[in-house]
């Protein structure tokens, strides 16, 4: 449904896709799945490279139209690197995730990230969008080609507005592991390598297309 | 006189080139299976490779069957002796065994008319057969009664070691502790695609952006702690207690309008 609201818009965009698997492993098995990734991703020689971003999560709701319509909202994603102040901050659109049928080996959604001034969050909340939720991400990323992998935490602020590392409460006793590709839709062969991909981290971790609309 | 004899010599004829011919047959299997060996042994499975055993051994045994028929002249009745050996190369010979032998000298053909092992090994023939037969019947059933007792003690020492090796392995298997978590999995994914977890309380009443309907929010907090439920008496990792979503649920009831 958001898809289709904004879908006029996207037309100019070259339509761009986020295969996604997603996962979790426990805070102390954490250190193992990093090293095993190291090893199966690029750049092995390298040490592991680590972010840490404060996301904003904001939402504008339409009141005016349908009334059976209840998702009628478009939600936007701001997050900007609490470790290099001086990036950019980046807005980012998620569509919803497909879950497709057997043959798709992915979780399939549209995804939007756009490199933006961080005076974003002001622009958002003039044109009506309310922040909704946000939370802080630390964690670590590795990429293999074009497929990413980030390992990360997820953290609640206990006071709104501080990121400082006292205001932050885990989320859980978990990392999420999360392995995706963005690139243009109906390239079946990411699916498999995905696949392949998540094979080779099992036990330790099963990355999964986790259906979302459980969690609505 | 002379027509039985060239019969038989006909059969014999005929015998040798059935036998030829199989033995062709055998010889390029051998040497097909040998090249998968030397060049494709990444590729070879174990029943693949029994497979390939078992045709060469059914070969060897219609041989076998060939040479016992009654067709077959007893091939033993004839004898071959060379009539001349020369250590020059012989090109017709070595094109009839494909370069193998390259002439009829006096080196090679002890080893291929050879029809008996040789002395040496027929001396320890001799030898073991010998004593094999000075053994009274008491001491050979003893001494067989003694390997039997014997093997058999060491299949149980290897039954008992391979049973424990099992269950050793197994109890690894399972003893790995458990290094992901659904609930968490689940929890997590909630709160970064959804946000589940992540909103405040005291926003959810106050700061919610005004004209809603009725209807839609309501029905999404209600969605929202449902699939947690189940988690909750399970999991029990990392959770807030459940006051929490009681505490929600307490003010979804009480406060239909407030933000989802």
């Amino acid at each position: 449904m958001e898809a289709a609201a904004l879908a006029p818009s996207l037309k100019n965009i070259a339509p761009q896709q986020e295969y996604l698997l997603q996962g979790s492993i426990l805070d102390t098995h954490r250190d193992v799945l990093l090293h095993r990734l190291r090893g199966l991703c690029d750049n092995a020689e390298r040490n592991f490279e680590a972010f840490s971003d404060y996301e904003a999560v904001y939402v504008l709701r339409n009141s005016s139209t349908a009334q059976q319509s209840q998702n009628q909202h478009v939600t936007f994603r701001v997050r900007h690197a609490l470790d290099h102040s001086d990036a950019p901050d980046h807005i980012r659109y998620l569509g919803q995730a497909e879950l497709g049928d057997r043959s798709r080996h992915t979780l399939v959604r549209a995804c939007l990230d756009v490199a933006c001034s961080s005076n974003v969050r002001d622009f958002l909340t003039e044109m009506g969008f309310r922040i909704d939720h946000d939370y802080v991400v630390k964690g670590h990323f590795f990429h293999k080609g074009r497929m990413k992998v980030t390992v990360y935490k997820i953290f609640r602020l206990i006071q709104p507005n501080k990121t400082d590392p006292h205001n932050l409460e885990p989320l859980g006793q978990s990392h999420l592991v999360e392995l995706s590709v963005v690139a243009p839709l109906g390239q079946e062969q990411i699916g498999e390598d995905m696949k392949n991909f998540a094979e080779q981290l099992k036990p330790l971790v099963l990355l999964e297309k986790f259906d979302h609309r459980k969690i609505q | 006189m002379q027509p039985p004899q060239t019969n038989e010599e006909k059969q014999l004829d005929l015998a040798l080139d059935d036998l030829i011919q199989r033995v062709r047959e055998l010889k390029q299997g051998v040497s097909s299976f040998i090249y998968k060996l030397e060049n494709d042994y990444q590729n070879i499975s174990w029943p693949n490779m029994m497979e390939h055993f078992g045709v060469l051994s059914s070969g060897l045994s219609s041989i076998k069957r060939l040479l016992k028929t009654e067709k077959m002249p007893l091939l033993r009745n004839y004898v071959l002796f060379p009539i001349l050996l020369s250590p020059d190369r012989d090109p017709h010979l070595e094109k009839l065994t494909e370069g193998r032998v390259s002439a009829f000298n006096h080196e090679v053909v002890p080893d291929y008319l050879r029809t008996k092992p040789e002395p040496e090994v027929e001396e320890k023939v001799q030898m073991l057969s010998s004593k094999a037969a000075s053994i009274t019947p008491e001491v050979a059933q003893k001494q067989l009664t003694m390997l039997n007792k014997i093997t058999s003690n060491i299949l149980d020492i290897i039954n008992a070691s391979s049973d424990d090796w099992d269950k050793d392995s197994a109890s690894l298997r399972n003893a790995l502790p458990p290094t992901t978590s659904q609930q968490e999995t689940a929890m997590l994914i909630a709160a970064v695609t959804k946000g589940v977890r992540l909103r405040r309380q005291d926003s959810q009443g106050q700061m919610s952006p005004a004209p809603q309907m009725g209807s839609m929010p309501t029905q999404q907090h209600q969605q929202q702690p449902l699939p947690q439920k189940p988690q909750m008496p399970g999991s029990g990792i990392g959770r807030v207690p459940s006051a929490v979503k009681t505490n929600i649920k307490a003010a979804v009831t009480s406060h239909p309008y407030q933000r989802p």
